[in-house]
């Protein structure tokens, strides 16, 4: 027999004594626990003047890597496949660097994207990565769309976040 | 003749309309004023419906005859979807089925995957999904009293389990780098390692948990207005709740002591010593008296687990159905072959077909896969608890009141997202 289910102490409307039944003893009982609570830290914290810390693993939008003035990117378009939310459009094309190729056209669909980081995930490259940054707006759906001119960081902008992939994954 | 505008029509039309409606008797006859049934539209957008479910309620005065719940407003096609997307790609989308434990719904479907196959991940991983799981049922659980009490009229309790919930949500973001929609793990493994900075601040919250539940629990347990407005309705006999499918805290609050964590013990939990907290009655008050022990046997089980967890690694050497480490894909030619053809192509299970559930905080939360040996699944079923337990509603409503149907529906908690899938 189960152990709980001897000794259920439910109590019910029937258990309550009569001072509880009162309820007048009781609101007084209730408010010396919530008054307590005055002289505690407040947990909030004042939003869009305060920011919040961002840990180290926080997944914001995703921004392309740009080292030495050229992307990092092959497009060889794992991520574009990966992507659940099908956000990812990369089209490729041949340069004489020694990579050889290059995304001509890339572009992430900022309302599509879900923020997963699976195209992190999978990229061999270590070329498309999450930033910290989460407060998107747009005004139209044009601007969502934000091609290689938005998405290129540069590489020194986002060392912490190489570093914490390189130790985590 | 001159032109017909859209004004002139609307106008012949609206005069159809009139003469219609003054042609026929319009006048109704009423014998006895009090004997009328009336028909109440109660959501989809009523907040106390927790989402979008609509209920038609028949109503005798006030207390209602009959309801008719109606389901499908937040129907995203999850089945569907499934069929077409690889089963890495599918994790993302688990998060949004119960999105009031994103964690569990990972590790649940990942765990039907890894049957299917075969893979067997290491200990550690075992250790770090059992206590995301306890962590999860938590959250859930926190929301469940905190609505609950809203809706029955104690506000307090709702910032208080909110604050709960905060905390938690800061371990999930420094665990898995998202708050709500985690997606953390992987098939054979997880997206990231459980940091000792993450695994101190889930220590920290163990500990100061009981204390917080305890504060709640003195503003409810014995407040005249909830324990009125909880026992006795709502009541639902045990070989009903069987019969309708209800699994989870509301089957246990009739009495039944049936938890997949016992009944079918995956992950760890036959390592843990817990108990499972049954209650009888079957009404609003037991379904309440289930949670609040059971997040106080979740406590107990995260103890014990983060305790004994063991260092090691956290990915099954699986290589043609894991996804490879990623400094191995930067350097070594197989390991980016595999990369590539895993995420083309998908991992390719055998054919055949497997069930596997678990105790979500809301119920059995189940994954059914027919795999026709494909990178994706051919038919995924979810057996999602939200929605068998929703069924028992028309039961449970019967002969209430019309202010006790908020109190029902609060205290089986529904989650549409999980329900409509």
């Amino acid at each position: 027999m189960n152990k709980f289910l001897e000794k259920s102490e439910i109590k019910r409307l029937k258990d309550l004594t009569f001072w509880q039944k009162l309820f007048i003893p009781e609101i007084f009982k209730a408010l010396k626990i919530t008054v307590k609570q005055i002289f505690k830290p407040s947990f909030t914290i004042q939003y869009p003047e305060v920011k919040f810390q961002k840990p180290e693993s926080f997944r914001g939008s995703p921004i392309l890597v740009e080292e030495n003035g050229v992307e990092r990117c092959v497009a060889c378009g794992l991520c574009s496949r990966v992507c659940p939310a099908l956000a990812i459009d990369v089209q490729a094309a041949e340069t004489t660097l020694e990579k050889e190729r290059y995304p001509e056209k890339f572009e992430i669909n900022m309302l599509r994207c879900i923020f997963c980081g699976f195209c992190e995930e999978v990229c061999p490259e270590e070329a498309i990565i999450m930033s910290s940054d989460y407060e998107l707006s747009f005004t139209n759906y044009n601007d969502a769309i934000y091609g290689k001119e938005k998405l290129l960081v540069p590489i020194e902008k986002v060392k912490e976040r190489l570093e914490f992939l390189r130790k985590n994954r | 003749m001159p032109a017909t505008s859209t004004l002139d029509y609307r106008k012949i039309r609206q005069e159809k309309i009139i003469k219609t409606l003054v042609n026929k008797d319009l006048s109704i006859q009423f014998e006895d004023h009090l004997e009328n049934e009336m028909i109440l539209n109660m959501g989809p957008q009523h907040p106390a419906t927790h989402g979008v479910l609509r209920l038609l309620l028949k109503l005798d005065g006030e207390s209602v005859m009959q309801c008719v719940p109606e389901l499908g407003y937040l129907h995203r096609g999850y089945e569907k979807l499934a069929e077409n997307c690889s089963y890495h790609e599918f994790i993302p989308h688990t998060d949004r089925l119960d999105y009031l434990s994103p964690l569990m719904n990972n590790t649940a479907y990942v765990l039907a995957v890894e049957k299917l196959l075969g893979i067997d991940v290491p200990r550690r991983t075992k250790f770090i999904r059992t206590i995301i799981s306890e962590l999860a049922r938590i959250s859930s659980h926190c929301l469940f009293v905190g609505s609950m009490g809203m809706d029955i009229g104690a506000v307090t309790v709702f910032l208080w389990t909110f604050r709960e919930r905060e905390k938690l949500y800061d371990i999930f973001e420094n665990l898995t780098g998202a708050r709500f929609t985690t997606s953390y793990t992987r098939i054979g493994g997880l997206s990231q390692d459980l940091n000792p900075e993450v695994l101190q601040m889930m220590k920290d919250f163990v500990e100061q948990f009981p204390e917080k539940l305890n504060d709640c629990e003195k503003l409810l347990n014995s407040n005249r207005i909830f324990v009125e407005r909880t026992d006795g309705v709502g009541a639902i006999s045990p070989e009903d709740a069987i019969s309708i499918g209800m699994t989870g805290p509301n089957l246990r609050a009739t009495g039944i002591e049936h938890d997949m964590r016992r009944v079918e013990p995956y992950l760890l939990y036959n390592e843990f010593d817990f108990d499972i907290p049954t209650f009888t009655g079957g009404d609003c008050l037991a379904r309440y008296y289930v949670r609040i022990n059971e997040m106080k046997q979740s406590i107990k089980i995260l103890q014990q687990a983060l305790e004994k967890i063991p260092e090691g690694p956290i990915h099954a050497f699986e290589p043609k159905k894991v996804l490879p480490r990623k400094e191995r894909v930067y350097t070594k030619m197989e390991e980016l072959i595999q990369d590539f053809m895993l995420i083309n192509y998908g991992t390719e299970p055998p054919v055949g077909e497997i069930y596997h559930a678990i105790e979500g905080s809301k119920g059995e939360l189940g994954f059914y896969i027919q795999s026709k040996g494909e990178g994706q699944p051919w038919r995924m079923k979810i057996r999602s608890p939200s929605f068998c337990n929703l069924q028992s509603l028309p039961k449970l409503v019967q002969n209430s009141m019309i202010s006790d149907v908020v109190a029902i529906i609060g205290s089986i908690d529904p989650i549409m997202g999980e329900a409509d899938k």
